[in-house]
């Protein structure tokens, strides 16, 4: 009951003057330490790590005609689905803004998993496309976007390692699965694409839910994939992040292979 | 004051006085050493091992060998406030705040991958030049314990730092102890101190892996010199070169610089693969979790063909006894316990099998010819061909994704390569070695050619003996030429143009 007497203005001076006096201890006991934790400060207002919208209404008409152009041929005049194709009523926006904004719809080939290739429509016929189908029915995902500035990136490699790592590989460079089916490479994927397909679960990928993730979580996630899209790279040349294999050819044709060669150099060669 | 010479010649009298040294050393400068590029692979292995143990005694000065879970509160942000063991915390620091840690960790790694990579193709060379006959049988297996020492170290090493790639591995390596019949159980709870991950395993691999093993190879590797020593080392044939004789360089000086030189050329190879290029970056693979796992996990090289074993294994169970009730041998068994077994068992035996099959028991300093041998050239390529296959099939995954194609079909490919590359290939070598024994002038060094042009403007070659070189008799051997460029002028013991220095005796 005492805060009740504390005016906001009281309140906020006891706050700063703590922020300060903590952040000085911390730049006089640790520089390295207190600089790299500096850029994550304590937001004014909360930010929300993942936003969902829709696109614009005024798109609809221009993306039915694309649908009925592009999509209509497998998955029906309304959507509604077909012996080749699934329904689409009712996924959302983030469902058709995912498969079209990769390149993978339209499907270059319908007998094998839809492969990541230059987008046949641009931004705004993608957004069109997805704004006609989260028109038919209610439900699904929007669009999410991700403000990375409001992820832990720690909190990510750790989620990441827990529902990713077991198909896409703990780098992030994808591998192949059981069959024809593979993890892709998380590599070319955008903040958004990533949100989007943890959230409605593309092709073979499970798909995570608010049940299973927050938003937050979701975000740092995508705050962790986009690290590993450019990591730290010390220690040289990353052999494309695909671990042991490579190192071995690397220790047997190049770090051996060369040793042969100086041997060779050196030693006797006449029988 | 007297000078520097002096005082070494008063230094070396005083041993010589005391110790008798003097014989000894002379007799070992004077040593002679076959000059061959293919009896310098196990140098190779060697000098790794040197540069190993340097690079490790430097990362054990920042390595916390614990299980103890810590939280995470260094340089590197992905993974801070996260919580670790701190073996891996250790690894982080060493990594990013250790000055010279990577690059030293780096080498260390690098320096372990071709350390056994040298010892498998200084093993093949022995192999196929016949070179573990009699009276070398001892050394042979000696060797081969090395290879194992190395492999079992290499892994526990590899697992030290428990990330989630290494940790994985441990899991692996614990679901093999316990497939072992009957002792399965009790043998892995005896090596790990509890049910899997417990949290004595990082301690004890760390013991193992800098002070029980390294002394092993030390002293293994120091009884296989000293055996090699005392032996003398084996030569190929040649003008000159009999049963009963070694023709080459002296140890000192021309065959210690060319050694020495060849310990700097390994360092310096392994110390530019550690600085330019990456390896294991632990960082981007995250502390060990039993929980969580990645896809894509493989061992380093060296294991790859017990872990194409396992993938490569069908789910076949056996079963002893009544179905239920019954004693039950996983299928992990087969890949991971008994192809190691029945591998290293045949090598171990491979020196008694052959001479009872060639009923040879004679002794053999001269080398044999691959070719001249083409059973056990043809037997060795196909033995070898079957560990290749079972190596490429640790990499699967990798292979199908690379080849964009499905991961099944090159699991199957490789169940079928298995059985047919050895067959496959050790008959086209048999047949291939057959062959030359037909051609005219095999073994037979080549001489110079030259062409000339006639003032007709014809083409004719020059110095080339008709129907091969056999006139063209070398009159230099490279040894002669190696020790004229040592200063040391020729011996005067020469027969027919080559060099030749009898040792007799043991030198012991």
């Amino acid at each position: 009951m005492k805060f009740k007497h504390v005016s906001g203005a009281g309140v906020f001076v006891f706050g700063a003057t703590m922020l300060v006096a903590v952040t000085a201890v911390l730049v006089s006991r640790s520089p390295q330490l207190a600089s790299s934790v500096a850029p994550t400060p304590v937001p004014h207002s909360v930010k929300r790590a993942v936003v969902y919208t829709n696109p614009p209404a005024r798109l609809i008409p221009e993306g039915k005609a694309l649908f009925a152009e592009d999509c209509e041929t497998c998955h029906g005049p309304q959507a509604q689905g077909s012996s080749r194709a699934p329904n689409l009523q009712g996924l959302g926006a983030a469902t058709v803004d995912f498969w079209v904004s990769t390149g993978r719809m339209p499907l270059a080939d319908p007998t094998e998993q839809a492969f990541v290739k230059s987008p046949v429509l641009n931004r705004t016929q993608q957004l069109a496309v997805s704004a006609y189908v989260a028109s038919l029915a209610p439900g699904g995902p929007a669009i999410p976007s991700v403000n990375l500035g409001a992820t832990n990136i720690s909190r990510g490699e750790s989620l990441f390692a827990e529902d990713c790592a077991a198909c896409h590989t703990i780098t992030g460079v994808g591998d192949a699965l059981a069959n024809n089916v593979y993890a892709p490479s998380l590599y070319p994927a955008t903040p958004t694409q990533i949100a989007e397909a943890i959230r409605t679960g593309p092709g073979n990928m499970p798909r995570f839910g608010p049940g299973t993730l927050s938003n937050q979580e979701v975000g740092d996630i995508v705050r962790y994939v986009t690290y590993l899209q450019h990591p730290n790279d010390r220690g040289g040349l990353g052999l494309g992040h695909v671990g042991p294999v490579a190192e071995g050819f690397v220790a047997i044709l190049i770090g051996l292979g060369s040793l042969l060669v100086a041997g060779y150099w050196i030693g006797g060669r006449a029988g | 004051m007297s000078t520097l010479e002096e005082r070494a010649a008063q230094a070396a009298g005083f041993a010589d006085e005391r110790l008798g040294v003097a014989r000894f050393t002379r007799k070992s400068l004077n040593k002679i050493f076959p000059d061959h590029w293919s009896f310098m692979l196990g140098e190779i292995a060697l000098y790794s091992f040197v540069v190993l143990i340097f690079t490790g005694v430097f990362l054990t000065l920042f390595f916390v060998p614990s299980s103890q879970q810590v939280i995470y509160h260094g340089s590197y942000a992905p993974l801070r406030g996260q919580r670790m063991s701190e073996a891996y915390a250790s690894t982080l620091n060493i990594s990013f705040n250790v000055r010279a840690g990577l690059v030293m960790r780096q080498i260390h790694h690098w320096a372990a991958d071709v350390f056994i990579a040298a010892i498998v193709v200084h093993l093949l060379r022995i192999f196929f030049t016949g070179a573990f006959r009699k009276p070398r049988e001892l050394n042979w297996v000696i060797g081969t314990t090395l290879l194992i020492l190395a492999i079992v170290n290499g892994f526990i090493g590899y697992s030290l730092p428990d990330d989630l790639i290494s940790g994985t591995g441990i899991r692996i390596a614990f679901s093999i102890l316990l497939s072992i019949p009957v002792i399965g159980s009790y043998l892995a709870f005896f090596i790990f101190g509890s049910n899997f991950p417990g949290t004595s395993i990082i301690p004890r691999f760390y013991i193992l892996h800098v002070l029980i093993l390294p002394a092993l190879i030390a002293a293994l590797i120091g009884a296989h010199l000293a055996i090699m020593w005392h032996q003398k080392h084996t030569q190929y044939p040649g003008p000159g070169r009999t049963e009963r004789n070694v023709v080459g360089i002296a140890f000192w000086p021309a065959y210690a610089l060319q050694a020495g030189g060849f310990f700097f050329i390994t360092a310096a190879v392994l110390a530019a693969l550690g600085g330019l290029v990456q390896i294991n970056p632990i960082w981007l693979y995250g502390p060990y979790v039993p929980y969580k796992v990645s896809y894509a996990v493989q061992p380093d090289w060296y294991m790859g063909w017990l872990d194409g074993a396992l993938r490569l294994m069908p789910s076949w169970e056996a079963v002893f006894g009544p179905t239920i009730g019954g004693h039950m041998i996983p299928n992990v068994f087969f890949p991971a316990v008994l192809l190691p077994g029945v591998t290293f068992g045949l090598l171990f035996a491979w020196p008694w099998i052959e001479s009872a099959v060639t009923r040879d028991r004679s002794e053999h300093n001269l080398c044999d010819r691959p070719r001249e041998r083409p059973i056990r050239t043809s037997v060795g390529v196909g033995v070898l061909m079957f560990y290749i296959v079972l190596f490429l099939a640790s990499a699967t995954d990798v292979l199908a994704n690379t080849f964009e194609t499905s991961l099944n079909l090159v699991l199957w490919t490789l169940r079928v390569l298995l059985f047919v590359l050895p067959v496959l290939s050790g008959f086209v070598t048999y047949l291939l070695v057959r062959e030359i024994e037909h051609l005219p002038a095999v073994g037979v060094p080549k001489t110079a050619v030259e062409i000339r042009r006639t003032v007709d403007g014809k083409f004719e070659l020059a110095g080339l003996a008709p129907g091969g070189a056999a006139e063209e008799e070398i009159t230099e051997l490279p040894e002669e030429a190696a020790r004229a460029k040592s200063g040391l002028g020729l011996p005067t013991e020469a027969e027919g143009g080559a060099v030749q220095l009898r040792q007799e005796g043991g030198l012991l």
